[in-house]
C-alpha cells in the first residue's frame, strides 16, 4: 500500500493539477456564460469579450479534462504495474515450499484483479478525495468573488450535510453488520454452488439446491435492498442539498433583483452575477458527489491492498526455521559430503526423513542451501511428477531444456523410456500433449521428466523417480538412471529395493548411515 | 427438440420486474426532467426578476409561482433520483436472483458440467465467471436505465428546441451525429481490445497455474523467473490493452462534455439572430440552460458504452457453460427405480477428453458382489465410471444393462450415486452437506460413525453446523463424501477413488464397513492402491491398464481376487 503511494505519487500530482486546471476552466466558463447571457437578456447587448472568454475557457476545459483523463488513466495502469512487478519480484524470490503452501487459484486470482482495484484506490480515489477540499473552496472562492455572503451559505451547508454523512456512514456500517451477521453465510452462495456443482449432480442434489439457491439468494438480495436503501441516502443527501441550495438561491436572488429583501450580498446584484452564483453551486457540491460515487472503489481498493501486503509480508518474513534433518542429511546437503562426481546415490529412509528435503537442499531451493561437488557442472535436472510441460507437441515438450536438438537424439530417448508405444499417446512425436501434461498420467509425466534428463546431461535429482510405473516402465527408468550415473551424478530418494541395488552410494536417513558398493570404490 | 434454458437465460425482460423497471424508468425520467427544469426555471425566474426588477413592475411581480416551482423541481429532483436507485437496485436484484437461478439450471443440465475436470472448482476460472455474470446481472442498470431516460430527455429538448429556435436544431443534431458516430467508431475498437484483455488475462492465469504447480522443478531447474515473467507479461499486455481503451474513452468523454454549452450557446445564439430580445429571449434562455444541465448527463456516455461491451464479452463467455444445456423433462415413468443386475457389455476405455485408449471392458454385476477397478492412474477407471455413471458418453458399441434392459445415460445419471474422487464441500451445514434430505439424525449420526467423522462433527458443534470447504482436510472431505454414499437410497453405488487421501489403516476400516452396509447393493469402485484388499474375499478384483494385457478385462464372476505387485 505504502509502495502503492510512492509509485502513485507523481502521477496522482500530475492529475490533480489537470483535474484543478479543469475546475479553473470550467469557473471562467461558467462566469463567461453568466456575463453573455445576463446582458443579451437584461440590456439587450451582447459581449463579444465574453463570447471569446467563454469558447476559450471551454477549449480550455475540454482539453484539461481530457489530459486528465488521460494522465489519470496512464497514472493507475503505472501504479498497477509498478504493485504487479512488486509482486514479481516477491514471487520470485519466495521460498518453492512457501509458494506451494499458497491456494494457486486464489493468488492467481490476486495477481490478476487486486494491482487494479489497488490502483483505482491509490490514484482515482486519492483524486477525488483531494478535490473535495480543493474542488469546493475554489467553487466557493469563485461565488465570492460575485458575493461572499452567497459564498458563506454555501460553506455553511457543507458542514451539515458532513454532518449528516457521518450520520449516515455510521448507519450504513451498522446495516451492514447487521446484515453480515446475520446472513453473512449466503453471501456468495451463487458462487459456491457453481463451484460445487458437479458435486451437486452427483449426489441428486439438484432440485433441492436450486431451490434453496432461489430463496437464499432472494433473502440476500432483500437484506442488501435494507443496506442500499441507507447507502443512496449518502447521494440523496448530496442531491438534496445541491438542488436545495440552487432553489433557495435562486429565491434569494430572485428577491433581491425585486427590491424585495435587501440581504446584503442579494441585493443589487446584475443578473449575470446571480446567474453565475447558480451556475457554480451546483459545481460546489459536485466533488461530494464523485467522491460518494467511488465508494465501491474505495472498498474493493482497501481489500485490495490489505491482501497485496499480506502476501508482500508474508514473503518478506525470514524463511520459515528450516525444516529439522537429521545430522547426516545436513552434513550432506551442507558439505556435499558423499556426493561422488558421478555415479549413483540412492537417498532412502522412511517417509518424513527427510529426502525431499535433502534434494531441495541440493537444488537451492531452501536455505541452508546445499552444495553439490565442484565439478559437477551447473544446473540440475529435476525428476518427480510435477514437473513444468508447456502445451505442445511431445518434441517439443521433450527437448523443452534443450531447444535445438536433434530428432534422432529425440527418438532415441524418448524410445528408450517408452513414451513412443504408449497407446494413450499416439503419433509418436508429434503426439500432442496438453498445458501441464493434463493428459499424461503420473508415470508418464515421470518418463517425460527423465527423457528430458537423458537429452541434457546435467546432473540429475530424482524425487521417487519410478513410484508411479508398471513393473516394464520402472525397469526402463532404472536402466536409464543407471547409465546416466557413468557419466554424471544422479542422486534419487526412492523406496525402490531394486534401484537402491544399483546405486554406487546409498545415505540411509533413517539409520543415520553411509553404505558405498564396492564397485565404486 | 427440447427446448433448451439458454433462451430463457437470455431473455432479460421477465414479467415479474416489468413493473418494477417501468417505475425505475419513470423515476429516473422524472428526476431527470426536474434536475433539468431546476436549472432552466432558475435561470428564467432570474431572468424575469431582474427584467422586472429594473421597471415598474417590480411590485406587482408574481414571484410566489416560480419560486414555487423551483421549489418544487428542486424536491422532486431530489426524491425522484433517491427512488431512481432504489427502485432500480430493487429491479436489478430481482432479476439477479431470477437470472442466476435460470443460469444454475441451465449449467446444471450442460453436459460441460459432467465432462472431466470442472474448471469452476480454481479460484480464478470462478471468479472470472463471477464478473461476467455480474457484467449481466447489472447490464439493464448501468445500460438500459440511463440510455432509456437520457435518450427521453434528449427527444424532450428537442422538441421544445425545435419549437422555440428550429435552427438550433441544426448544429444540435451535427454534434449530437458527431458525437453517435465517434461512439460508433470506438465501439468494435472497443470490442476487440477487451476481448484481447481478456484472452491475455486467461492466458495469464492458465500459465502462472502451470508455473505454480510446477513451482519445485522450475527453481531446481531454474526456470522459475522464466515462467513466471511470460504469465506477468500477458497481465501487462492486458494492462495495455485496458489502458488504450481508458484512453479512447477519456476521448469520447471530452467531446460528450461540450455538448452541453455548446448546445445551449446555440439556442441562444440563434434566439439572438432571430430577433428576440428582453423578455421574449427569457423562453429561450430557460431551454439553453436546460441543455446545459442535460450537457452533465451526457458525460456518462463512455461508461454505457463499456458497460455494454463487456456485457456481451460476458454473455459470450457464459455460454461456454450451459452449452447444449436440455430441460431433463420427458423421462419415460416406465424406467426402473432401481435394479438388481448389471451388465456392463463392451465398455471401451477412454482418456477424460474422449480418446479411446484401446480395449473394452466386460462386467456382470450382482447386489453384494463388490468390484475394485484398479490399476496405474491414467488407465481410464475413472472416465469408464462415468461412463457407467451416463455422465460422459459411451463410444459407439458400450452399454448397460439392468436386470437385462439397456438403461439410457438419463437412467442411469437418475439410478446411480456417483461418488466422484475430487468432491467438493458445500457452504452449508454438514447435514446438507449430506444430501439425505429424508435421513434421520440417527442415521445421519451412523453414517459420519461409520467414516469415523463422528467426532469431528461432534467438535464443530453438531449436523447443523456450518462447513467451508477450506475448513475441512482433504481426507475429511473424502470421508465425508463416503458418508453421503452410505446414506444414499440408490441401488448401485459408483465410488471414484474412495480410499484417496486416507491413511492406509484408516481406508481398510472404513471401507470394510462399507462393503458391509452395502451387502444389498451393487457397488463399483476403482483404486490404484489395492493392497488393502488382498485377501478380502468378497471383492472381486478388475485390473484395467495393463499395457502388457491390455485387451480385455473378463470380469468373469471367479471369485478369487488376483494378487497385484
Amino acid at each position: 500500500m505504502a509502495r502503492a503511494r510512492v509509485f502513485g505519487r507523481n502521477g496522482l500530482r500530475t492529475v490533480l493539477a489537470w483535474q484543478v486546471g479543469r475546475l479553473v476552466a470550467k469557473l471562467a466558463l461558467a462566469a463567461a456564460l453568466a456575463i453573455t447571457f445576463g446582458r443579451m437578456i437584461e440590456f439587450g447587448t451582447v459581449a463579444m469579450p465574453a463570447v471569446a472568454v467563454a469558447l476559450v475557457a471551454l477549449a480550455l476545459s475540454a482539453a484539461a479534462g481530457l489530459v486528465g483523463d488521460l494522465r489519470l488513466a496512464s497514472a493507475e495502469s503505472a501504479v498497477a504495474q509498478g504493485t504487479r512487478d512488486d509482486l514479481r519480484a516477491k514471487l520470485e524470490a519466495m521460498e518453492a515450499r512457501a509458494v506451494h503452501e499458497r491456494p494457486a487459484g486464489a493468488l492467481i486470482a490476486g495477481l490478476q484483479r487486486h494491482p487494479e482495484s489497488l490502483a483505482a484506490l491509490v490514484v482515482g480515489h486519492g483524486a477525488a478525495r483531494r478535490m473535495l477540499g480543493i474542488g469546493t473552496l475554489l467553487a466557493a472562492a469563485s461565488v465570492s468573488v460575485v458575493s461572499w455572503q452567497a459564498a458563506l451559505v454555501l460553506l455553511v451547508a457543507s458542514p451539515v450535510m458532513v454532518i449528516f454523512f457521518v450520520l449516515v456512514g455510521g448507519s450504513i456500517q451498522a446495516r451492514a453488520a447487521a446484515q453480515e451477521k446475520a446472513l453473512g453465510q449466503l453471501a456468495a452462495q451463487f458462487e459456491d454452488r457453481v463451484r460445487t456443482l458437479p458435486t451437486i449432480l452427483a449426489s441428486h442434489g439438484i432440485d433441492r439446491e436450486t431451490d434453496k439457491l432461489q430463496a437464499r439468494m432472494s433473502a440476500y438480495a432483500a437484506s442488501t435492498m435494507g443496506v442500499l436503501r441507507v447507502a443512496f441516502l449518502n447521494s440523496g443527501l448530496i442531491d438534496f442539498f445541491s438542488s436545495l441550495s440552487i432553489a433557495v438561491l435562486a429565491v434569494f436572488l430572485g428577491l433581491g433583483h425585486l427590491n424585495l429583501v435587501t440581504l446584503p450580498g442579494f441585493h443589487d446584484l446584475q443578473l449575470w452575477q446571480s446567474l453565475f452564483i447558480l451556475m457554480i453551486a451546483p459545481e460546489f457540491f459536485a466533488p461530494f458527489r464523485r467522491y460518494a460515487e467511488q465508494y465501491h472503489a474505495k472498498a474493493e481498493g482497501e481489500a485490495a491492498a490489505a491482501a497485496v501486503d499480506e502476501f508482500l509480508d508474508a514473503a518478506d518474513q525470514a524463511p520459515a526455521a528450516a525444516s529439522f534433518l537429521p545430522r547426516l542429511a545436513r552434513l550432506t546437503a551442507e558439505t556435499g559430503m558423499c556426493l561422488p562426481l558421478k555415479g549413483l546415490v540412492a537417498v532412502v529412509g522412511p517417509s518424513g526423513a527427510g529426502k525431499s528435503t535433502l534434494l531441495r537442499r541440493l537444488a537451492g531451493l531452501e536455505e541452508p542451501h546445499g552444495r553439490l561437488p565442484e565439478g559437477a557442472g551447473t544446473g540440475v535436472d529435476w525428476i518427480s511428477t510435477d514437473i513444468a510441460i508447456l502445451p505442445g507437441s511431445l518434441a517439443e515438450v521433450l527437448s523443452w531444456n534443450m531447444p535445438g536438438v536433434c530428432s534422432t537424439r529425440l527418438l532415441l530417448a524418448a524410445g528408450r523410456i517408452g513414451l513412443l508405444d504408449e497407446q494413450s499417446l499416439p503419433g509418436g512425436l508429434e503426439a500432442r500433449i496438453a498445458a501441464g501434461g493434463g493428459n499424461l498420467s503420473g508415470g508418464q509425466r515421470l518418463r517425460v521428466a527423465i527423457a528430458r534428463a537423458l537429452l541434457s546431461g546435467r546432473t540429475i535429482l530424482a524425487d521417487e523417480p519410478n513410484a508411479k510405473l508398471d513393473a516394464v516402465n520402472a525397469g526402463r527408468v532404472r536402466l536409464a538412471l543407471f547409465d546416466c550415473a557413468r557419466e554424471r551424478l544422479v542422486v534419487v530418494a526412492t523406496h525402490d529395493r531394486e534401484l537402491i541395488g544399483c546405486a554406487d552410494t546409498v545415505i540411509d536417513l533413517g539409520h543415520d548411515r553411509v553404505s558405498t558398493s564396492e564397485a565404486a570404490q | 427438440m427440447r427446448p433448451s434454458i439458454e433462451t430463457e437465460f437470455a431473455v432479460q425482460d421477465l414479467p415479474a420486474t416489468r413493473g418494477t423497471w417501468k417505475l425505475a424508468l419513470f423515476l429516473a425520467l422524472t428526476a431527470l426532467f426536474a434536475g433539468v427544469m431546476l436549472t432552466g426555471v432558475s435561470a428564467w425566474f432570474l431572468g424575469a426578476v431582474a427584467l422586472a426588477g429594473a421597471g415598474p413592475a417590480a411590485f406587482s411581480f408574481n414571484f410566489h409561482v416560480p419560486a414555487a416551482f423551483v421549489r418544487l423541481f428542486a424536491l422532486t429532483r431530489t426524491v425522484a433520483k433517491y427512488g431512481e436507485r432504489v427502485v432500480g437496485h430493487k429491479a436489478a436484484l430481482l432479476d439477479q436472483v431470477r437470472c442466476r437461478s435460470a443460469l444454475f439450471s441451465a449449467m446444471a443440465a450442460s453436459p460441460t458440467t459432467r465432462r472431466a475436470g470442472w474448471q469452476l472448482a480454481d479460484q480464478d476460472r470462478l471468479s472470472d465467471f463471477i464478473d461476467d455474470v455480474e457484467d449481466v446481472d447489472y447490464a439493464r442498470l448501468r445500460i438500459g436505465l440511463p440510455v432509456k431516460s437520457l435518450l427521453a430527455a434528449l427527444g424532450f429538448l428537442a422538441v421544445a428546441t425545435l419549437v422555440l429556435a428550429p435552427l438550433a436544431m441544426l448544429p444540435i443534431l451535427l454534434m449530437l451525429a458527431a458525437t453517435a458516430i465517434l461512439a460508433g467508431r470506438l465501439l468494435p475498437r472497443t470490442r476487440s481490445l477487451w476481448g484481447r484483455v481478456r484472452a491475455e488475462r486467461r492466458a495469464a492465469a492458465r500459465q502462472f497455474g502451470m508455473a505454480l504447480a510446477s513451482s519445485v522443478p522450475l527453481r531446481a531447474e531454474r526456470r522459475w523467473t522464466e515462467m513466471l515473467d511470460a504469465g506477468f507479461d500477458r497481465l501487462a499486455a492486458a494492462e495495455a490493452g485496458r489502458l488504450s481503451s481508458r484512453r479512447d474513452m477519456a476521448i469520447l468523454d471530452t467531446a460528450a462534455g461540450a455538448f452541453g454549452p455548446l448546445a445551449a450557446a446555440c439556442v441562444l445564439g440563434t434566439a439572438w439572430a432571430l430577433g428576440y430580445r428582453g423578455e421574449a429571449l427569457l423562453p429561450a434562455g430557460l431551454l439553453a440552460f436546460a441543455w446545459l444541465g442535460l450537457g452533465e448527463t451526457v458525460q456518462g456516455v463512455s461508461r454505457m458504452l463499456v458497460a455494454r461491451v463487456k456485457e456481451e464479452e460476458a454473455r459470450h463467455g457464459i455460454r461456454e457453460w450451459t452449452a447444449g444445456s436440455q430441460l431433463s423433462s420427458g423421462e419415460p415413468s416406465s424406467a426402473p427405480t432401481a435394479v438388481a443386475t448389471l451388465e456392463l457389455l463392451r465398455m471401451p476405455l477412454v482418456a477424460p477428453d474422449g480418446r479411446l485408449l484401446g480395449g473394452t471392458v466386460h462386467l456382470d454385476l450382482q447386489a453384494g458382489r463388490p468390484v475394485v477397478l484398479a490399476g496405474p492412474s491414467g488407465c481410464g477407471k475413472t472416465s469408464l465410471l462415468k461412463q457407467v455413471a451416463g455422465w460422459l458418453a459411451t463410444p459407439r458399441g458400450g452399454q448397460v444393462l439392468g436386470d437385462g434392459v439397456p438403461l439410457e445415460p438419463s437412467a442411469r445419471r437418475r439410478l446411480f450415486h456417483l461418488g466422484l474422487h475430487d468432491a467438493a464441500v458445500m457452504a452449508d451445514t454438514i447435514r446438507e452437506n449430506l444430501f439425505a434430505p429424508d435421513a434421520s439424525d440417527r442415521e445421519c449420526w451412523d453414517a459420519l460413525e461409520a467414516v469415523e467423522l463422528d467426532g469431528r462433527v461432534r467438535e464443530a458443534g453438531g449436523l447443523d453446523a456450518w462447513l467451508r470447504q477450506d475448513v475441512v482436510s482433504l481426507g475429511e472431505a473424502q470421508r465425508l463424501n463416503l458418508a453421503r454414499a452410505l446414506l444414499s437410497p440408490l441401488s448401485v453405488i459408483l465410488l471414484d477413488e474412495p480410499t484417496e487421501h486416507l491413511d492406509r489403516r484408516q481406508a481398510a476400516r472404513i471401507m470394510d464397513r462399507l462393503i458391509d452396509s452395502f451387502s444389498d447393493r451393487i457397488l463399483i469402485f476403482s483404486s490404484h492402491d489395492n493392497a488393502m484388499l488382498h485377501g478380502d474375499r468378497r471383492v472381486q478384483l478388475v485390473r484395467l491398464g495393463d499395457p502388457h494385457a491390455p485387451s480385455a478385462a473378463r470380469g468373469s464372476p471367479s471369485s478369487a481376487p488376483r494378487r497385484s505387485r
